[in-house]
Formats: C-alpha cells, structure tokens, sequence
C-alpha cells in the first residue's frame, strides 16, 4: 500500500509550490521549500496532512518574508536611507521573466488586504472551508464572505488597472 | 421572499455548505430567477479569479521522486538521534565517574593510598615506566633525573574532574575559546615550590605539550600548576567549563599529592593558601573529612577518574576517551 503522505505529494506538490510562489516569487525558493514542507510532513507524521503541509508552507513563506526584510533593512542602514517598509515586491527577475499581464495580476493581488490575500490563496491552492478556517482562525461561516469580498476586489482592481492602461495607450 | 446573500451563493459554489444548506438553497434558485442570476455572475467572478490566479504559476518543474525526500527526512532524523546520543553519553560518562568518585572517596577517607582503578589499569613494570611525563617546571624535572630518586617510585596517578556548582572565582564566559584565555592575575602567584600558578591554555601547553589533562571539546576556563617542594611531580587542574555553565576541572598528579589535594579542598577552588601548607603541619585533617561530608551533602558534585596507571598509559587513556567523545 502506498503510504498517505506519498498520495498527497502527488496530487498536491504542485499546489504547494504555487501557493509558495505567491508569497516568495520565486520559483525556485518555492520549490526548495516545498520539498522542505513534505521532509518535515515525512518527521512528524500529522493527522491531517494536507491541512498540516499547507499550514507549515505558510510558516515558512512568512518567515521568509521575515527574513527579506530583515536583509533589506540591513542593506537600507548601511546605505542610511530611511527604512523601507516590507511590500510584495516584484523581483527584477521577476519582471524579465514574466509577462505584463502577470505582473498586472500580481499588483491586482498585492492591493488585497493580507488575510482577504491570504483566504485567496488557500482557497486557490485547493482548501475546503473547514481547512481554512482552521488554518486561519475564522469561523467557517466568514470564509464565504472573506472570499467574496477578495474575489470581488481581485477582479475590480485588475479591471481598473487594464482600464488605465487602455486608457493611457489610446492617448499615447 | 429572503434573496440568497452572496456569501452564501459563493459558499454554495465553493462546497463549503452542509447537505441540508445546499438543498434549501437549490429549491430557492429553482424559483427565483433574480437569484439565478446572481449565482451565474458569482460562477463568472469565480472562474475569472481562478483565470487570474493561474497566470500567477511558477514555471513548471519536475517534483523530486518521494524517495529522495524520505532519504532526507530519514538523515536530518539520524543526525537529531546522534545528537542526543552524544548528550546521553556525555551524561553516563558524568554518572560514571560521580560513583567512581565516590568509591575512592571513601577509600582515600580510610586513608588508604591505594588508588581505586575504573577506568583502566595498565601494569606495566615499574622500572620500565618513563620518568613521569607532564615534568612542567624545570627544577622538578632536574629532580627527576636525579639518581638518587627512590627507583620503584610507584608511577600511580590520578585524574580527578570536579564539578563544583557555584565556583564564581573560576567561571568565565561561556564561549571562552582555548586560545583567547584571560590570565587572571598574570602575575600573582607566580613563585615555585608550592604555589599555584595560574597559567594561560597557551602558556601551559608551550610548557607540558599535549600533556595536560582535559576533556577535548570544552573551552578551558583556567590552567593552574602546582609545584611542591618534595620533588614531586608538578600539580595541574584544568578547569573547563560545560554547556550549562558548569565549570568541571581535570586534576593530574601524585597520588599524594591529589589525595592531599581532596582533602583539603573545599570543593570549590584549589585555594592556593591552603593547598600549599603541608599535611603535617594541620591536625584537623579529620575535622576537614567531616566538613567535606558535609559539603557533599550540600549538593556539591565531583567527577574522579582514578587509576594505577603509568603517565603514558594515562595519558592513552585520555586520548582514547577524547576520540570516542568526538566520534560518538
């Protein structure tokens, strides 16, 4: 028989490196910490694993992210600007890497709240309500309205952006 | 008639209701079209996020074989039980030497010289055992090639390790390095015969080599030498200190000179006032044994290694026990 954890590797890797990419954006970082995900599922054996990996990929992304500041604040003292405030950033990597319309996505995303974003993202990644709830604290009956708020949001401020595009492009 | 809100049409959409929920809301849309519509633009929204999203994809790689990240898994578990290993060998070996202590303890109590073997004992012929190593300070090695030394000078000697908790005098900052050492009173105590001198890690070992008795791994804390007057073998304590803060100190030399040593210490500090008077001089060597009892009582721990060994054998053994702390 095959074991559990080795199922759900197989259906869900892929989820769990594109969950992690929304949140490092980087491919390969998010790859590396996926697979960081299902060594430490493969340690502790968790009842609910899939609940389990995606909360442990949270972790680590947020840490990550901790961890960017924590650099980039380095870097700003010894440059003596004023400190910059942690923003989901678009690597220039990013940027040579991907399309516009990416990027257009990606900015869509960032002018969500963090929990609407992150409600998204789970959603996205394959969560059932009651894994998101308890994966972020809300009552099952807010997830429905979290996610019809950021669902709704996403969709308008990508709108708007591609109306003043437009618009910009039609005057130049 | 109540309209679905639109949480619970995306809530519906989504799966995140109960069976009964789900009913109730079907036999709604069954009737209401201006609900129908509602849920035909949340489906839109719905599908258009999941659109959006999906261009948010990292490019595809090729997830590594499970296998491989089980052989990971199964390594970083390997190396946490070795870690633990290391740490219950390291406190066997502590529990080990306390009873072994505490056996010769009572030995030398009874004043018996005989040294109490637990580790290890060697026999190796009295005359062929060379003229005892860590010879530190000049006029005792004049003294040891001296003919006139008795010749079947029993080379025995001990190894005492103490852990004394609390020994403020000793204790330095925990990651004190071998080589960044302070001398405390670099120059108290610097006179022979008899006097301790405190010693940098450094300076003893231009001194004894590679010869003075310690437990590898541990950053050294202090080096004291003690000469006495009779021609013996010099004296040396080497205090280390252990992750807990605990300072643990390896005592090497005559076994006279050791047993007069433990039962005049008070568990604490090789208290150079006293550990220079002589034996003879004080009549309350009893008086000390019950005191010492009593600081056992008090919570006070020792570590002893003791043998009968010739100083190569010894310093063999201690060899021996440093390789299997590092290998383990």
């Amino acid at each position: 028989m095959r074991d559990e954890l080795e199922q759900l590797y197989q259906t869900t890797y892929t989820a769990v490196v594109r969950f992690l990419y929304r949140k490092v954006w980087d491919a390969e970082r998010a790859e590396d910490l996926a697979q960081e995900v299902f060594v430490r599922a493969l340690a502790h054996r968790p009842e609910k694993p899939r609940a389990w990996v995606f909360a442990v990929a949270a972790n680590l992304a947020r840490d990550e992210a901790r961890a960017a500041v924590r650099r980039k604040r380095h870097l700003t003292l010894l440059r003596g600007d004023p400190v910059a405030q942690p923003t989901m950033e678009l690597s220039p990597d990013f940027l040579v890497e991907h399309d516009e319309r990416m990027a257009s996505v990606h900015e869509a995303l960032s002018t969500l709240t963090p929990r609407d974003r992150e409600i998204l993202l789970l959603w996205d990644a394959g969560l059932s309500y009651p894994e998101i709830a308890a994966q972020t604290g809300l009552a099952v009956g807010a997830v429905g309205t979290t996610l019809a708020r950021a669902r709704r949001r996403l969709v308008e401020a990508h709108d708007r952006q591609h109306s003043a595009k437009g618009h910009h492009a039609a005057h130049s | 008639m109540r309209h679905i809100p639109e949480e619970e049409l995306h809530a519906y959409l989504d799966q995140g209701l109960s069976r009964s929920q789900c009913v109730e809301i079907e036999s709604h849309l069954a009737n209401c079209s201006s609900c129908q519509a509602a849920r035909d633009g949340i489906a839109a929204l719905r599908d258009r996020t999941t659109a959006l999203l999906a261009k948010l994809a990292p490019p595809r790689g090729f997830p590594p074989a499970f296998d491989s990240l089980r052989r990971r898994a199964a390594i970083q578990a390997s190396a946490r039980r070795r870690r633990i290993h290391v740490a219950a060998w390291a406190a066997s070996v502590v529990i080990a030497l306390g009873l072994g202590w505490g056996a010769n303890y009572w030995i030398s109590n009874r004043s018996v010289p005989a040294p109490v073997q637990i580790v290890q004992q060697v026999a190796a012929p009295a005359q062929s055992a060379p003229p005892v190593a860590p010879a530190i300070l000049r006029p005792a090695r004049r003294r040891s090639s001296t003919p006139n030394r008795p010749a079947a000078r029993r080379p025995a000697r001990r190894v005492v390790a103490e852990s004394a908790v609390p020994a403020p005098a000793l204790v330095a900052p925990p990651a004190l390095e071998m080589a960044s050492i302070d001398i405390p009173h670099p120059d108290l105590d610097l006179e022979l015969d008899g006097m301790w001198r405190t010693m940098s890690w450094d300076g003893a070992q231009a001194e004894a080599g590679d010869k003075l008795p310690h437990v590898d791994g541990l950053p050294v804390v202090q080096v004291q030498l003690q000469t006495s007057q009779q021609g013996k073998q010099p004296l040396m304590v080497v205090a280390q200190q252990l992750a807990s803060g605990e300072v643990i100190r390896t005592i090497e030399g005559p076994t006279s000179d050791v047993s007069h040593l433990l039962a005049r210490r008070t568990m604490t500090d090789p208290d150079p006032s006293v550990a220079d008077t002589d034996s003879q001089r004080r009549p309350g060597v009893a008086q000390d044994h019950t005191d010492r009892t009593m600081a056992m009582q008090r919570g006070d721990r020792m570590l002893v290694i003791t043998g009968a060994l010739p100083p190569d054998s010894l310093l063999a053994m201690i060899r021996r026990m440093n390789a299997e702390m590092r290998s383990k």
